[in-house]
């Protein structure tokens, strides 16, 4: 019996507010609510980094948020997924270019997924985290698999050549 | 010879049994909920899912904590099914439960402290009345031991019923249920002293939660002992009414829930105990 196949069938999710007006997280609820239910697919809204494999994250980045979404980002144990959930997180929307604002999310963490909308509606978000289960599962078998270094690492002072061996390897 | 094979397949599959009765229970809220749930085997799932992760580690200590939390509730366990003494049962559950808090402590994470004084309180909230209704069972059979109280020819429901009134009011407090889910609280202190746990290392605390499920339902088959018919409606009744309870209340604060444990709960107990001496 091949278990490995089962595990993309719990992705735990963590929902942040980097700013957003509060529509999104709207959504997002509704989502939850009984008529939309992503608990079939085994989703849990865990708000907990360390046991979440779903960074799910709405509104642009406000300055004072930068340093949570790395944070959280960083606290997030591999394998990750970080979906933007509505047009304000993915480039920074209507809020683009004021005095707090700082942007997409993209700036500061590598997104996988994109979801438009102001606000995204609950079918365009269920549609983007089913995307990110299959990102998912695809990063957990890049994480399994070995990779033969094209350059072989040499370490000079302190620092190994890791910008060399990653631009060899794809 | 017979029978210590069945109670030792039984100690090896609790973890089985537990995972079940977790999944059942997050589809009959679900459906409670006119939602459609995840799957039954949902909990196996997720426990493959977190072998998967990369094992992230605060300090060693906070994962032995964890570790143990997980195998001395399983030893409490063993020693429930193989017939030892009830007392030493509740106190080896008690030690799981201070070893949890124990590891909460050990972190900086101010939600992990929380949760840790919170579980610390629902621990008091609960532990004396476990204890009042094992003395009150010791006052009608004689005996500590599991297996002569099993044994006991009439179900102790009928004995005292007070006793089990008593089970099913700090029954949400010991499963961390609405309203009484203060330790837990997912929306104040995101799950409070298994906060810090991540990947292999929240398996055991996730694992231990389901055998807390076996330990409870085991403690109120006491009261239906080897009447199966009566054993099955009083399981099945109180998750039942355990899930209907965690489904329409609110949260309670701690000193709420103190009052009620100490003002509803204990008081039911003792008057069960001073009936069963007289």
């Amino acid at each position: 019996m091949e278990l490995k196949k089962f595990r993309k069938k719990s992705p735990w999710i963590l929902h942040y507010n980097s700013g957003s007006c509060n529509g999104c997280d709207i959504e997002i609820l509704a989502c939850l609510a009984p008529k939309y239910d992503i608990e079939r697919f085994g989703m849990i809204n865990t708000g907990n980094p360390k046991q979440s494999d779903i960074l799910l994250i709405t509104g642009p980045v406000t300055k004072r948020s930068r340093e949570r979404i790395v944070e959280l980002y960083a606290q997030m144990p591999e394998p990750k997924v970080v979906v933007c959930c509505g047009t304000c997180s993915s480039t920074g929307g209507i809020f683009r270019g004021m005095y707090n604002i700082e942007g997409g999310v993209d700036q500061y963490i590598p997104v996988d997924v994109y979801v438009a909308g102001c606000a995204s509606r609950p079918e365009q978000i269920i549609d983007g985290v089913i995307v990110a289960i299959g990102i998912l599962e695809e990063k957990n078998k890049d994480l399994e698999k070995s990779v033969k270094l094209a350059v072989n690492p040499v370490i000079e002072g302190s620092q190994v050549n890791r910008r060399e061996i990653a631009g060899k390897l794809k | 010879m017979n029978k210590i094979i069945i109670q030792l397949l039984l100690i090896f599959i609790s973890p089985v049994i537990g995972g079940l009765i977790y999944g059942i229970e997050r589809k009959v809220k679900a459906r409670m909920q006119r939602r459609i749930g995840p799957p039954i085997l949902q909990p196996f799932y997720d426990f493959l899912k977190l072998a998967d992760k990369r094992a992230m580690i605060v300090h060693s200590t906070h994962a032995f904590f964890g570790i143990m939390h997980f195998v001395s509730l399983w030893f409490a366990l063993a020693v429930l099914i193989l017939g030892g003494d009830l007392i030493l049962v509740i106190f080896l559950h008690l030690l799981s439960t201070s070893l949890l808090i124990l590891g909460g402590f050990s972190t900086r994470s101010i939600f992990s402290h929380l949760g840790a004084n919170r579980s610390a309180i629902s621990a008091l909230a609960y532990e004396p009345i476990l204890i009042i209704i094992a003395v009150s069972i010791y006052m009608v059979t004689g005996s500590f031991d599991v297996s002569s109280i099993l044994n006991y020819p009439t179900p102790l429901l009928y004995k005292m019923p007070l006793a089990f009134i008593a089970l099913l009011l700090i029954l949400p407090v010991k499963l961390k249920k609405s309203p009484f889910d203060i330790s837990e609280a997912h929306q104040e202190v995101v799950g409070g002293a298994e906060i810090e746990y991540s990947g292999i290392f929240y398996e055991a605390i996730y694992t231990a939660k389901w055998l807390d499920y076996v330990f409870c339902y085991a403690l109120i088959y006491l009261f239906a002992a080897n009447n199966i018919v009566l054993s099955f409606v009083l399981i099945t009744g109180s998750f039942l009414y355990i899930n209907a309870l965690d489904n329409s209340t609110a949260r309670v604060n701690y000193k709420q829930m103190l009052r009620f444990a100490f003002g509803v709960a204990f008081p039911i107990a003792i008057i069960n105990l001073l009936m069963t001496i007289l």
